[in-house]
């Protein structure tokens, strides 16, 4: 059973194909699909549904519409949280975080009452790590490791960066790390990554030689893109993202592939790298059997060590604003 | 690999893909799936070509981003432009999604006048910059006329190189169907959508078959509801746009795309054994008394990317009327389009 929230909205729209069509779960796994949005969407969700009928998918078993809690986090598998309530013209920080608190409270605490207890949930509207905690938090009797938010577009972003940098496709590019927040603090990071040249796999430092590049004009490409395809689309990036929703959970799914990672907003806890505790913080990590570990032991030279205590500092803010609201919501 | 050296279709090369109307919302729900291998196939790269109109170079602009950021390993190139030398250059497979839509106050004839216009275009552009042997698949409604207009203006290509979809109203009676039946839609078979894109089209299941029990039995048999199979199951597949327009306020992107995708990869691939699919296709040399050159839609089977009509099917009273029904309107449409063609 997989549920997707927001589901009437871009973004689901854009992915409860791939999820129908086995390039998510694979061509042998029959899928239930839940689809939840607010009540006053419940026409265009019905529409939604009379399109996927339409699309003859074998797999789909069943496709349900719901407002309802109760039926929508009942029994879950996997929970695609995408929707959120999404920034209003004249809308402060503290306006966004506290609608938020109040969805992502109520949505942990139907996980925690109706899920499985091995269900994975992966959080994708913003504010993405934050949101994540705060479900988290509000599902005591779910693994806090069950919980995860996206940075998978970010780390796609910076790898189709290298890769038009460099004249080779994306898929030649491995290892790139997005640390930190889904947000403007985020830190690109390229000191791991490997990229194919030629047939021999080379650093992409060593490969590009232009560090100032790297550490300038590729970070704030990356950190930006969402707002660049805004501004040129004039809707937010809901190819792409769906995109990266697909690989985030196909990857919890059957695991990453020998040698490579990947990034993925994850809990804090017990990290070798300096971040604190109790954060939901994007990690380098690997996955075997449903479970994610952190990748251990990567050198970090002073320029990443400032951008990681960066956003680690927002995230710290942006926690402790939600939380004032957490008993309240 | 010895298979490589001796392949005359050399997968590595890769194939030059057009779709228009690129900036839009069927678009967008479409090149994903052709970017990531699933319409013709994991071995074979695409140069994928996207033209609009140049009011829309920005949003087009967004697309190519987001294509770049799906980190799609098939797609060697994506070229956004709205010059037609540049988007019909060498195209081995086109996608006309984009015409010109209906609005508020628009009169029949002044949609196809204008879309006269953009085919006729095309159609021309096509003769002059595309292989010979470039497949052409046209979405932008009205579907049929608008690829009779741009095969009519493309003399030297191929008439059977031309096809429109009907996929989606094919898709959409295996789905009522099945839903009816209680299977799934690839339980269902050999379904037919006669004629025109439009709702005079005639959704026919006289001939199809689904798999109930693991036995496969004739549709109308299994259902034993006649009323229904010729009353609300045809007007349901005919007004399924409309219904879903109603309910999203959009039109129908996803299972357009899904379609899209469908007929394509058929082409591509051949159908399967003792399956048909339903494409408007040149009506030359038909048996099922449908006038010649009109661009209808017909039960095809697919070898070697060429169709070929599946004869012999008995068409009862019914049948008969309905298909003539859709033949007449298509002729009228036809008649009402050409008017325009030499002004154009």
């Amino acid at each position: 059973m997989v549920l997707v929230t927001g589901a009437a909205g871009q973004i689901a729209y854009s992915l409860l194909y791939s999820i129908g069509n086995g390039s998510v779960f694979g061509k042998d796994q029959p899928i239930i699909l839940v689809l939840l949005d607010i009540t006053p969407m419940m026409d265009v969700l019905d529409g939604v549904l009379m399109e996927l009928q339409d699309c003859a998918l074998p797999l789909l078993k069943d496709v349900i519409a719901t407002d309802k809690e109760e039926v929508a986090f009942k029994d879950l598998d996997v929970a695609i949280l995408v929707g959120s309530m999404p920034r209003r013209e004249g809308m402060e920080r503290k306006d966004l975080l506290k609608a938020n608190v109040k969805i992502f409270k109520s949505q942990g605490a139907a996980l925690d009452k109706y899920a499985k207890k091995s269900v994975k949930v992966i959080v994708v509207g913003n504010p993405a790590n934050t949101n994540c905690l705060t479900a988290s938090k509000s599902a005591p009797s779910i693994p806090k490791e069950n919980f995860s938010c996206l940075t998978r577009l970010d780390h796609n972003r910076a790898k189709a960066q290298i890769a038009l940098k460099l004249g080779v496709t994306a898929n030649d590019v491995k290892n790139v790390i997005i640390w930190g927040n889904h947000s403007s603090t985020q830190y690109p990071d390229v000191n791991h990554a490997k990229v194919k040249l030629q047939g021999k796999e080379v650093g992409v430092y060593e490969a590009l030689k232009d560090d100032s590049w790297l550490k300038g004009e590729f970070v704030t490409t990356v950190q930006q893109r969402g707002a660049a395809v805004i501004k040129a689309r004039k809707l937010s990036s809901a190819m792409s993202a769906a995109k990266a929703i697909c690989d985030h959970v196909r990857d919890i799914w059957f695991g990453t592939p020998e040698g490579e990672f990947v990034s993925m907003g994850v809990i804090s806890d017990g990290n070798s790298y300096g971040v604190p505790d109790d954060l939901l913080y994007s990690f380098p990590v690997v996955i075997k059997n449903k479970t994610w570990k952190f990748v251990e032991g990567l050198p970090i030279n002073d320029f990443s060590r400032e951008k990681m205590d960066l956003t680690a500092k927002e995230l710290t803010e942006e926690k402790e604003t939600a939380f004032e609201f957490l008993s309240s919501a």
